[in-house]
């Protein structure tokens, strides 16, 4: 037989004391989840559609020249973990982000790099054909589609398109689909040289051992000091994945500051409203408590009762609000902002670990009221209230 | 033996100070049904508390086989009650979430709980509740209520029962079970019944008359 003073005789006895404040928990823990999820969902969106930076590195020479220059050039060629630098013209299509349209690279190369470059990224050719050489066509990866919501043969870049850089004299269309969840889409080399005339003409280099490729990143260019490196930031600009990574988090500081500002102010007022809740409780069972009292339960174990009631209800409800966030956000993602060019991560860590201090805070605030209170209770006012 | 001496109590209101007790003194021996009578604000209610230590006396001291209790911290008052003490109130007070077999053991110790079990369900016959363990105060009349009060009073095998006008909710059926449990429990143990009834006090071994804060006289009881 359990104890009738144990938390759980009065947490399921109870329910409609219990559920109210469980229910305004699990919302707090999904309302938290769910902003922090999202806020923390433009990393993810910029580290998914930029992963091809994990396999090789954008070498673009400054406005000021065409190509990148020979020494520079040469510093590539001497450091030894590189397995082979591209030389390569490139244009830009448009892809849907959270953040508005954005220019995705296209690489035109020829049929060789292609295949040395599609081999390393382990992308393979599911629908259609690769591009003919000098002919507006790409190839690109399923999620590119998806993002675009084309199929085989449609237009993907033309004179009409929006915005910056994107775009092209000529419609662009798909030819072929890659099978990968890696971004990447690629034309021809002729037809990029013989196309963008005026567009820069980069380099990409490869790693022997692909691990490698972030030490010699940071050797070339290193984040946050790139003056320090072998490569000259005069010259040329190097696109690599902690660069863009740094720059995105750089420019998302501030609003990562104002989640976290609006986290802490909606936490507090959830637990300052969660601790008048438990005072509006605790009153409700002052006679309990003074008859408890007058028995000789001491204040320190009904002090202890009512804290393990409070977190055994919050550690509850807040396991109850991360599972539903899970289930939510699964389904967020999948309908709602994957459509529109965001990746959500419903089991973000990070988003989850922002939704302890709920349960944490609560539990203090309640402590803290009902101490009070219990310090106060006089029995005999209780028992001699007829 | 509990007994009190000198016990003065004041209530301050503003600037007008109420004398509801003036020096009582007074010895409850052992195995013995004590009554203590009195009208309406006599502060019968009052020297019951600081007897068992719910109240502070504002002069005077109560002793416990000749240790004073008065002083007592909160724990070790609440520690004295738990284990020495039992008592009945003029209301039942049950925790309407339990059922009355978990409200006779709401003061049990977890570690003796199952060991308490038994006697919870012999108390509950003993007392005319066959059956009624599994109810819900709700379900339970006002004397079957009561009842379960006095069988959590008497769960723990307590010393001295307090009893604060344990019938006066009660009508004069439910109000003599009542007493008549309390008056089996004096043979072994002290009970100390405060009340206005003197047709409740009939079995009491002994009965204090309490006025104006006054002890009166002892008057012992011929009727037991």
């Amino acid at each position: 037989m359990r104890h009738p003073l144990s938390p759980f005789t009065y947490l399921t006895r109870n329910p409609s004391k219990v559920l109210p404040m469980g229910f305004v928990i699990v919302l707090c823990v999904f309302l938290i989840a769910a902003v922090a999820s999202i806020a923390n969902s433009i990393d993810l969106t910029v580290r998914t559609i930029y992963r091809y930076t994990e396999f090789f590195t954008y070498v673009i020479p400054q406005r000021s020249t065409q190509s990148v220059p020979m020494d520079q050039r040469t510093i590539l060629e001497m450091q030894p973990e590189i397995d082979r630098i591209i030389e390569g013209g490139v244009f830009f299509v448009n892809i849907k982000t959270v953040v508005g349209r954005l220019p995705f690279v296209v690489i035109g190369s020829t049929p060789e790099e292609r295949d040395y470059l599609l081999k390393r990224i382990r992308a393979t050719l599911v629908k259609g054909r690769m591009p003919e050489e000098g002919k507006p066509e790409v190839v690109v990866s399923q999620p590119i589609l998806e993002n675009r919501n084309l199929k085989l043969g449609d237009v993907i870049a033309g004179p009409l398109d929006d915005g910056g850089i994107a775009g092209s004299p000529v419609p662009v269309k798909v030819v072929g689909v890659l099978k990968s969840d890696i971004w990447v889409a690629m034309s021809s080399r002729t037809f990029t040289d013989n196309t963008f005339l005026l567009t820069p003409k980069c380099l990409l280099f490869t790693t022997k051992v692909p691990s490698d490729l972030d030490v010699v990143n940071e050797r070339l260019m290193p984040v946050g000091r790139k003056g320090d490196g072998f490569l000259s930031p005069e010259k040329v600009n190097v696109l690599t994945r902690a660069n863009l990574l740094a720059e995105v988090r750089d420019s998302l500081s501030s609003m990562y500051m104002i989640m976290e500002v609006v986290s802490a102010t909606v936490i507090f007022v959830i637990a300052l409203m969660s601790g008048m809740l438990s005072n509006i409780y605790f009153t409700q069972r002052i006679p309990e408590f003074g008859v408890l009292a007058a028995l000789g339960i001491s204040r320190a174990r009904l002090m202890m009762k009512i804290v393990w009631e409070t977190v055994i209800l919050t550690v509850i409800a807040w396991a109850i609000g991360s599972v539903l966030s899970v289930f939510l956000l699964t389904y967020l993602a999948a309908n709602v902002f994957k459509q529109r060019g965001l990746f959500l991560d419903a089991m973000d860590p990070w988003a989850y670990q922002h939704t302890l201090p709920i349960p944490v805070a609560i539990t203090i605030f309640a402590m803290v009221t009902v101490w009070v209170r219990l310090k106060r209770l006089d029995a005999v006012s209780v028992i001699e209230r007829r | 033996m509990l007994s009190c001496n000198d016990i003065c109590l004041d209530y301050v209101e503003a600037t007008r100070i109420t004398h509801a007790l003036k020096g009582v003194s007074l010895d409850f021996s052992p195995n013995k049904l004590h009554g203590i009578m009195g009208p309406s604000g006599s502060g019968k209610s009052s020297l019951l508390y600081i007897l068992c230590g719910l109240k502070s006396p504002t002069a005077g001291n109560v002793a416990l086989d000749g240790t004073s209790i008065t002083n007592m911290s909160d724990a070790a008052c609440a520690r004295l009650r738990s284990q020495k003490f039992g008592f009945v109130f003029q209301q039942p007070f049950l925790l309407n979430y339990l059922t009355a077999l978990e409200n006779i053991l709401v003061g049990i110790n977890p570690d003796e709980l199952s060991a308490s079990v038994q006697k919870a369900e012999s108390l509950l016959s003993y007392l005319g509740l066959d059956g009624m363990g599994d109810k819900y105060p709700s379900m339970l009349s006002g004397g079957e209520r009561q009842r379960v009060a006095v069988a959590r009073a008497l769960i723990g095998n307590p010393d001295i029962v307090f009893a604060d006008e344990p019938t006066a909710a009660l009508d004069k059926d439910n109000g003599y079970k009542v007493m008549s449990a309390l008056a089996d429990w004096a043979v072994d143990h002290t009970v100390i019944v405060v009340t206005h009834d003197a047709d409740m006090l009939k079995g009491a071994d002994v009965i204090h008359h309490l006025i104006g804060g006054c002890l009166v006289d002892d008057q012992p009881s011929n009727v037991r």
